[in-house]
């Protein structure tokens, strides 16, 4: 049911940061229809019907991903080169959503296809303000790829 | 005639041994004398020989020397290249640790922000006025916290980042940067600068420089009935100094080369806000380009801040 509808794809090892970013979401009344999977290996999993996922209509894509790239076994840049090599899922758009700046793979993220990189800043505020401004940007402004 | 011509025959004989004699000791005489000299050169030669045998040791042993010092000069070398390796694996090491620093502090930082928050919105009603306060106290650490982890990060980059010079006209950095501070804070500073020398550097760097000092006279001068700040630049000695001054709290010229270091404040938080760590990166800018910092003040009667720059952009 939920599986076939989803719009917003949230890949997030940290408990508590997917609880801010939907509660951003939420609070910008743009939450609809919001997965939030736990790790890369889920991820893989419920974007290619495999797994867990078996027997999921894979035709169904997300409408945007919102990619951690720090997550044990496999991480964010893995998730993100397979969604962007296989043709079913290469036009969703993938945005990173990580911790710092200083990240040494912020080149490697945009080489592999990612199509926006977003620090998360500590400031609550802040933080809603970039989640809502993507949401809107990705689900409303964007036209996405047929 | 037999007799007469047999003794004449004789004569001659003996007159002719008689010449062979001499002709032999004069001979003999010669082969003394050239067996003398023979002597002497068979000596001289001796002596010769034993010259080179010594001088032939002195170059074995000089290059005996110059192989050791060649071997130690691979050694060192090797040496030097090893140290390298491990100044380039430590640089390494450090930056990824930044990076864990940067991460791994900021997450943990995000939560304690958000929960606040979420608490403050959801359940606020419900607490009293100190409560709220008590909430707003634990936010506004997370975010101070966070700002220092950016700022100590923005530091430590300061180190490997490469330095792109251009001719910088100073006067529209200026201008720049007074228009970011006023749309990041209210302040009501008179700030007085008229032509500013250009100089050759780093516009980004020069930027945080700039902004660093201005912000700083700005703050310190912020509880002055009428703050004033000027800027000026002069051409000395082949370098070129700029200087920012102000009329606000100063300080004591006794913590001077505390200015500098790294979480090193001369005010309380509760008074001026700040991680101490902004002159920091303003003195390592200002090294990376081959200058220098300084400060003068008083306490109570404002501060001035200076830095020197190499003049290449040829100011005439």
């Amino acid at each position: 049911m939920q599986n076939n509808t989803v719009e917003i794809l949230l890949i997030e090892d940290n408990m508590n940061d997917a609880e801010l970013t939907i509660r951003a979401f939420r609070k910008s009344k743009i939450n609809n229809n919001l997965i939030h999977l736990k790790n890369g290996v889920e991820a893989l999993e419920f974007l290619f019907g495999t797994g867990k996922y078996k027997g999921r209509d894979i035709s169904h894509k997300p409408k945007l991903i919102l990619l951690d790239l720090k997550m044990p076994k496999v991480d964010g840049l893995e998730v993100l080169r397979q969604i962007k090599a296989n043709d079913l899922t290469k036009a969703i758009p993938v945005v990173i959503l990580t911790s710092s700046k200083e990240h040494p793979d912020i080149e490697r993220a945009y080489a592999l296809g990612a199509n926006s990189y977003i620090v998360k800043p500590v400031e609550f505020d802040e933080f809603t303000k970039a989640v809502a401004d993507l949401g809107f940007y990705w689900l409303l402004v964007n036209q996405p790829h047929v | 005639m037999a007799n007469g011509e047999k003794s004449d025959a004789l004569i001659n004989y003996k007159k002719e041994l008689a010449f062979q004699n001499e002709e032999k000791g004069k001979r003999a005489a010669d082969f003394i004398i050239a067996n003398k000299e023979l002597a002497f050169q068979i000596k001289e030669k001796s002596k010769r020989t034993k010259e080179l045998l010594f001088a032939n040791k002195a170059l074995v042993f000089q290059n005996q020397e110059m192989i050791k010092k060649s071997k130690e000069l691979v050694n060192s070398t090797k040496v030097v290249d090893a140290l390298e390796k491990r100044v380039k694996e430590r640089t390494k090491d450090l930056e990824s640790f930044s990076y864990s620093v940067s991460h791994d502090l900021r997450t943990p930082l995000r939560a304690i922000n958000g929960y606040a928050k979420m608490l403050e919105e959801d359940y606020g009603t419900l607490l009293d006025a100190e409560g709220n306060r008590l909430l707003g106290e634990v936010r506004s650490n997370a975010k101070k916290m966070g700002v220092l982890i950016d700022d100590l990060l923005t530091f430590s980059r300061l180190g490997s980042k490469g330095i792109t010079k251009l001719l910088v006209d100073i006067n529209k950095l200026t201008e720049t940067v007074l228009s970011e501070i006023n749309q990041s804070m209210t302040h009501h500073a008179k700030i007085k600068f008229s032509y500013l020398l250009p100089v050759v550097a780093d516009y980004n760097l020069l930027k945080h420089v700039f902004t660093n000092l201005l912000s700083n006279a700005i703050k310190y001068s912020s509880k002055k009935e009428n703050p004033l700040i000027e800027i000026k630049s002069e051409q000395k000695n082949g370098e070129l100094i700029y200087s920012i001054s102000d009329n606000g709290v100063g300080f004591d010229m006794h913590y001077v080369d505390k200015l500098f270091g790294v979480f090193q404040r001369l005010h309380a938080e509760e008074e001026f806000s700040g991680t101490g760590v902004g002159l920091a990166i303003v003195q390592r800018i200002i090294q990376n380009h081959d200058g220098k910092v300084w400060a003068e003040g008083k306490e109570g009667q404002g501060a001035t801040f200076y830095f020197s720059l190499p003049d290449t952009a040829n100011n005439k």
